[in-house]
């Protein structure tokens, strides 16, 4: 029985990884593709082992796409390309990649650990969070990120707005009716983040990228070997960046309804304030290829999945929307997230921990191990893994129906995507702007169906945040000189 | 480098072909979930479908085509996918209800019906209101209006009309919106919100032991022979028709009832339906498979896990509950549905083509 746990194990593992390293699939589409051998598993436990292994390890896989691809390696890694992928154009790959994992790992590890020993405790931190928490959490997080500016900050700007524009495509929550949809169907439940991801961030990149020439650059064994320690001990060094992202991670995945595609956006924005003008002297400023930049989001994507749990299994809601489908496929199995019989199943929790340790363990030298070959990819003349890249970008973003509309709207984002490069439109600002549209107008009614804005000022968290987001406004508009040259 | 240039290509060539086959399915049937990977009716489906391959002896396989109000995927079937004869689509009680005041394509009179269940819905309140004259916190959401009906019909007392529905909608209730089923959970909790709705299921799951929650009342079940709202079998004297009676002392009565019941029936009697296209050859086999599947005491074990001990109504019994459903349709009481609905915020139509000629 244990070789068959540990068999699963490893196949969730090397699952995990591999969904991991396809172009914006992230954790939600590896997930979504086991329901099709979800019959499988006759042992619910085992189902637990192998989608807790799969979460943790898509995690640490998603920083290769990022750094050596410059494309993001799903929604909650795609702040880790802008750093990552210029260090990895001037030879710096494999330090790139072992800042990113060491930081995603040891993240992973300790609030894995917060999460699984101490489950019972954050029941209170959940429920004290209410709506007007939220919502001044929201307008405070939205400040912050709004200001990882690029150096067109006009056009940056009208990115901005017109991401939040095309957020609002959808139904309209507060008529339940198509809102903006041209009366394609297909549009009714918004514009996912998938084909966005791809369409806008990735496949510009693609292009600009199939015609440039491979830099020449030789990693022999003893230099990526150096560079990984380099990695280590860069990670060692902003700890605090990479602690800071972990706690933001998770902080949102603690509280369902944020939305983790900001966890990571978020974390960078705070790396950027910290740097500010005191970034390496010596080194490439945040944006340009400082590994600063690339620790400070890392820490956030594992935190954020492993604090993502406490929601989905002390409650059965989810906090992220990779819960969403593990809730689903272990109801399948007939564990039921959240109810008093799962919570008192001394053995889910035993297999929920034990694997999502034994995951971590598993990956870490396995994605050491793997730097030494995905550096040489920067080796590798570019058009020739366009294709696989682009063909594994159209199969995550045709996971969402599988019918030809996922290929039209692939198809539009990757136009929208190479007109906003060429235009010198910031993607990074359409992006936040696409990702916080839904989110904030959602909170924004529920805030003001339930409650008066003097309201904001009965408790104490709500006033912190928005004092926080005039502290960061200021910030933003008076003194952050960081400006990254990503459009 | 040359020598990787092969691998490369014959990557691309792999992956290319996988994302062209990854549209057709590898089984013999597909179900169409209009709701997304996860959701409370993909996880039913997959779980009757599991039951259903063993009667049916094909291979079933879901897909998901979810969108606004989980309209796009039902229409999606209506106008594209129906044509197949091994494709079946699975609706929910939502459907329901958009079907009669939503602008939509399918019309489940145009389908060979397989099964459905006749499913009915739980409202709970927080133990410290009092739900008939403190102001109600509801989340709103397409398939909570014949629940926020059923809260304004509690308050108002027997032969309310519509007017003084709409007055109690203004004074005495907030319908609070955006927000999703999880946030609606949460927020109950903590209290923010002082009522809630949840499937038989799901109540018992998330607040049967709660020491705050208490069930008020459930929507009772649809009698397929009379069209009348019988008790529930899971909640005994809780039915809204009862929960009525004991606090008003009279039977519910007025246009305000009757344009609930429209709406409650039409989202309740089809919690969860599955149609294939009229005529289909295949129909009698699934119907058949469903058949089994409702005899089989171990399948049905499982279903009732998810879903509470609900009736199955099979093939041609289906019709004739769909039958009174669509006679209950009568001008006024549709009309005034429409229009409270409309006043209550929601995008509401009028469709002449759903009423009975």
């Amino acid at each position: 029985m244990l070789e068959t746990y540990i068999g699963v194990l490893l196949l969730g593992v090397v699952y995990g990884f591999f969904v991991g390293l396809i172009p914006v699939a992230g954790a939600t589409t590896g997930l979504i593709a086991v329901y099709a051998f979800v019959g499988y598993f006759e042992d619910p436990y085992m189902l637990v082992v192998f989608t807790t292994a799969i979460v943790v390890t898509s995690s640490i896989g998603d920083s290769f796409c990022g750094v050596v691809m410059n494309v993001p390696g799903a929604g909650g890694a795609a702040a880790t390309m802008i750093d990552g992928f210029p260090m990895s154009q001037r030879g710096e790959a494999a330090r790139a990649l072992s800042a990113a994992i060491s930081t995603s790992w040891i993240n992973g590890l300790i609030w894995g650990l917060l999460v699984f020993l101490f489950l019972p405790w954050y029941t209170k931190i959940v429920l004290y969070f209410g709506i007007r928490e939220m919502f001044t959490f929201l307008i405070f997080a939205m400040t912050c990120v709004v200001f990882i500016s690029s150096k067109y900050w006009v056009r940056g700007f009208i990115a901005l707005i017109a991401g939040f524009m095309v957020g609002h495509i959808g139904m309209d929550p507060e008529t339940a009716s198509p809102r903006w949809t041209m009366g394609w169907d297909y549009l009714g439940d918004g514009i996912q983040m998938i084909p966005v991801m791809a369409g806008v961030l990735a496949f510009p990149e693609l292009l600009s990228a199939y015609r440039m020439k491979a830099e020449k650059i030789f990693l022999d064994n003893a230099l990526i070997k150096s560079q990984l320690i380099q990695g280590i001990k860069d990670s060692w060094k902003y700890k605090w960046d990479g602690l800071r992202g972990g706690f933001i991670g998770g902080f949102i995945g603690l509280i369902p309804g944020i939305g983790g595609n900001i966890a990571d956006w978020f974390a960078y924005s705070q790396t950027v304030a910290a740097a500010g003008k005191h970034a390496d002297k010596d080194a490439y400023g945040i944006g340009k290829g400082n590994v600063r930049g690339v620790i400070g989001c890392e820490g956030a994507n594992n935190a954020q999945k492993a604090t993502s749990y406490v929601p989905t299994i002390l409650f059965g809601i989810p906090g992220a929307p990779f819960e969403v489908i593990v809730m689903g496929l272990l109801m399948y199995v007939g564990l039921e997230l959240g109810t008093p019989s799962v919570l008192a199943d001394g053995v889910f929790f035993d297999h929920l921990l034990s694997s999502y340790l034994a995951s971590l363990i598993i990956i870490l030298p396995i994605a050491y191990l793997f730097i030494k070959y995905a550096v040489k990819i920067t080796n590798v003349p570019f058009r020739w893994y366009f294709w696989p890249i682009l063909a594994s970008l159209i199969w995550s973003c045709t996971q969402y129906t599988g019918l030809i509309e996922d290929y039209y709207m692939f198809a539009i984002c990757c136009a929208v995507g190479v007109a906003l490069k060429y235009l010198k439109f910031s993607r990074v600002s359409f992006l936040i702007g696409f990702i916080l549209s839904a989110r904030i107008e959602k909170s924004y009614l529920q805030f003001s169906g339930l409650y008066e804005w003097s309201d904001l000022f009965t408790s104490w968290l709500p006033p912190t945040f928005l004092a926080l987001a005039v502290a960061a406004a200021i910030w933003g508009l008076f003194f952050n000189k960081a400006k990254i040259d990503f459009v | 480098m040359k020598q990787l240039k092969k691998p490369f290509m014959a990557l691309a060539l792999a992956m290319s072909l996988l994302v062209g086959y990854s549209a057709p399915a590898v089984a013999d049937y597909t179900f169409v979930v209009p709701q997304k990977p996860g959701s409370g009716t993909s996880v039913w489906t997959a779980i009757v479908a599991k039951e259903l391959e063993k009667h049916l002896g094909e291979k079933i396989k879901i897909i998901n085509i979810p969108g606004a109000n989980d309209i796009p995927g039902f229409n999606k079937f209506h106008n594209d996918l129906q044509s197949d004869p091994k494709v079946v689509m699975v609706s929910h009680g939502g459907n329901g209800v958009s079907y009669l005041v939503d602008d939509v394509d399918y019309n489940y009179y145009e389908y060979d019906p397989i099964g459905m269940m006749n499913l009915t819905i739980i409202n709970g309140h927080q133990k410290s209101i009092d739900p008939y004259t403190d102001e109600i916190l509801f989340s709103a959401g397409s398939g909570m209006n014949p629940d926020m009906m059923a809260h304004i019909l509690l308050k108002g007392g027997p032969g309310l009309t519509m007017e003084q529905g709409k007055e109690i909608f203004n004074t005495q209730y907030k319908f609070i919106k955006g927000m999703s089923g999880g946030e609606r959970r949460l927020s109950y909790q903590r209290g923010e919100l002082n009522v809630t709705r949840e499937s038989t299921a799901a109540y018992n799951k998330y607040y049967n032991d709660a020491p705050y929650s208490t069930v008020w009342f459930s929507q009772g079940v649809f009698n397929l022979e009379t069209g009348e709202i019988d008790a529930d079998p899971n909640w005994p004297n809780q039915s809204i028709h009862e929960v009525f009676e004991q606090k008003w002392g009279v039977a519910p009565s007025g246009e305000f009832w009757d344009a609930f019941e429209l709406v409650r029936n039409f989202r309740d009697v089809m919690q969860k339906a599955l149609w294939t296209k009229k005529d289909n050859p295949n129909t009698p086999a699934l119907v058949a498979a469903f058949r089994a599947m409702a005899a089989d005491p171990e399948s049905m074990a499982k279903i009732y896990v998810k879903t509470g001990k609900y009736d199955w109504i099979i093939g041609d019994d289906m019709k004739g509950a769909l039958d009174i459903l669509r006679n209950q349709i009568e001008r006024d009481t549709y009309a005034n549905l429409v229009d409270f609905l409309k006043f209550t915020g929601k995008d509401a139509i009028f469709k002449e083509d759903v009423i009975p000629q």
